[in-house]
């Protein structure tokens, strides 16, 4: 029995047993989006996650842009990542329209793809740590990103939205004595995030309320298809950046972190190895960048593709493998373009993951699937 | 004499007269005092709408600390809050619940449009599933242009809102 009172808002008939609790959108545990848990007293009996928010059409906005005024508007699902969210649109559109990068510019782009991994990734931490009640552990994150946003800042002009990955290269070089600050900031960042294991890894308030808590089998990671820092929190060996490197990651020495858990501790602590790893791969590609020469091969205006053609691209993202399809018919747009992300991929095991939890443990189990609901919705 | 008036039936519109006479009486004198109150204890609600929630995060971390300027960090209780930061696109879905969110909100309540897509659309002007702007869905205060803005305007927003709040009246909201 359900009456609307309002367009896409319902009262609802209340059984006897189980309490239908709406979690969102205006809730500090949900972010964008609402989960419709069903509770049969602390208990989880069901959950049903309801994204969409904020779907803002981003594939049909990019079938009448043409190839570089897409650029904005592509990085936006995920401001604070904007460089790894745009990565696969751009190879796939130097596929399509037969641009060869310097090779200047792949290492660029990898430095920058890796600082705005971090990034993204101190944001995610500094939202766990809130979601669990742990201010330290916002503060700490939210202000040590600050430097890398410095660097970015530096690199590209702007704080978050860099669109600084433009096909046939970066946007610009790299501003004088740019190698040594990004050094030097670096390894600061390294010795910082070290500190987190005292206080936010090893604190055994949080070990009792992620461990053994929404546990996901190795089977299950795979039969659901999750992607990123969940499938190798739960055993699966799986990193793009090793697995099917694109631009320069194949000459670089990258180590992959897995954990066997497979709980929530293990997923929350996989990015924060991650971010580790991420300062090894800027100090290598910092090394072996060649120092000068170019780094865009300048395009046409309005540049169009020279066949029609198809083209898929992966990369390894802060949160998983992002892919962007491409469908040109040799006009100055795009005929389809279709994004598949992570979040999305990671929001299937969110039911299978709270059911028989307590409702305490959701924010918990909801924030350590690595999601980002804007991302989700395109 | 005045207890025959006072009838269980009328009393509340005793109660109305004697709020009538109060806010006459505090308008002046206490306004300042109100308002002075008012703005530096801004609650804003924890209603996330789109990416430019990322800068509204930043803004209360160490480096900017809204705090220092009477801003608290988003809260979840609607009932004690005052302000609403609109951060970002508002989709057709999201425009009732905004709309409810507004409502439920005891008086006064502050809005800041937060970004260029909750001004006009912004970069999804065009998009099938948008809003152009907020200002079909609730009234707003303060615009804080940007895409995202930074943290800094977000600050300069809150100032010029606290600014406002000076100047209004206080009786408009008893
Ligand atoms: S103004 Fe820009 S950053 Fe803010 S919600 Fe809109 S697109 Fe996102």
């Amino acid at each position: 029995m359900t009456t609307e009172i309002m367009p896409g808002l319902a009262l609802q008939k209340v059984d006897e047993r189980i309490m239908t609790l709406n979690v969102g959108p205006q809730h500090p545990g949900s972010g964008h989006m609402r989960i419709v848990v069903q509770i049969d007293g602390d208990y989880i009996v069901a959950c049903d996650p309801d994204p969409g928010y904020v779907h803002r059409g981003e594939e049909k906005m990019a079938e009448y842009r043409n190839y570089i005024t897409n650029i904005p508007h592509l990085e936006r699902p995920v401001i604070h990542d904007s460089c790894n969210v745009l990565y696969p649109y751009v190879l796939g559109a130097e596929e399509l329209l037969g641009i060869e990068v310097p090779e200047r510019a792949k290492y660029i782009r990898v430095i920058a793809s890796e600082l705005n991994r971090c990034i993204y990734i101190m944001y995610w931490l500094a939202i766990y740590g809130i979601f669990l009640g742990h201010s330290t552990m916002f503060m700490w994150p939210a202000g040590d990103r600050e430097f890398l946003i410095d660097l970015m800042e530096k690199m590209s002009g702007a704080r978050v939205t860099h669109a600084h990955f433009v096909p046939g290269g970066v946007r610009n070089d790299l501003p004088p004595n740019f190698e040594d600050v990004c050094l030097r900031q670096v390894n600061y960042f390294e010795k910082r995030i070290k500190e987190y294991a005292a206080v936010f890894y090893d604190n055994p308030i949080l070990i009792s309320r992620t461990q053994d808590t929404g546990v996901l089998s190795k089977q299950d990671a795979i039969r659901l298809g999750t992607t990123g820092s969940v499938l190798r929190a739960s055993g699966v060996d799986y990193d793009l950046r090793v697995k099917e490197p694109y631009d320069v990651y194949d000459e670089l020495d990258i180590h992959t972190n897995v954990m066997k858990e497979g709980d929530a501790y293990a997923r929350s602590r996989i990015p924060w190895l991650d971010m580790m790893e991420s300062c090894n791969i800027i100090r290598q590609a910092l090394q072996k960048m060649p120092k000068s020469g170019s780094v865009r091969t300048k395009l046409k205006p309005n540049p169009k593709t020279k066949v029609p053609a198809t083209v898929y691209k992966r990369v390894e993202s802060g949160r998983g493998s992002l892919g962007c399809y491409i469908v040109s018919d040799g006009k100055t747009e795009p005929y389809r373009l279709k994004l598949s992300v992570p979040s999305f991929r990671n929001l299937i095991a969110l039911p299978y993951l709270l059911k028989g939890e307590k409702l305490g443990n959701m924010p918990s189990v909801y924030w350590s699937l690595n999601y980002w609901p804007v991302e989700a919705d395109r | 004499m005045l207890k025959d008036l006072i009838t269980p039936e009328n009393a509340n519109v005793f109660v109305g007269k004697l709020g009538d006479i109060l806010e006459k009486a505090i308008d002046k004198p206490l306004g300042y005092a109100i308002n002075w109150g008012r703005i530096w204890s801004l609650w804003p609600v924890h209603i996330e709408t789109a990416c430019c929630s990322v800068e509204f995060g930043a803004a209360s971390s160490p480096r900017y600390d809204v705090e220092r300027f009477g801003i608290i960090e988003a809260f979840g209780s609607l009932r004690q809050c005052d302000l609403v930061v609109v951060q970002g696109t508002i989709t057709r879905k999201m425009a009732p619940r905004l709309r409810l969110v507004y409502d439920q909100m005891p008086e006064p309540k502050y809005v800041i449009a937060m970004g260029a897509c909750a001004i006009t659309g912004g970069l999804y002007f065009d998009s099938y599933n948008v809003l152009p702007g907020i200002d079909g869905v609730i009234p707003v205060d303060v615009y804080v242009p940007g895409c995202p803005p930074r943290p800094e305007t977000l600050i300069q927003g809150c100032i010029l809102l606290q600014e406002k709040i000076k100047r209004m009246k206080a009786r408009k909201f008893v």
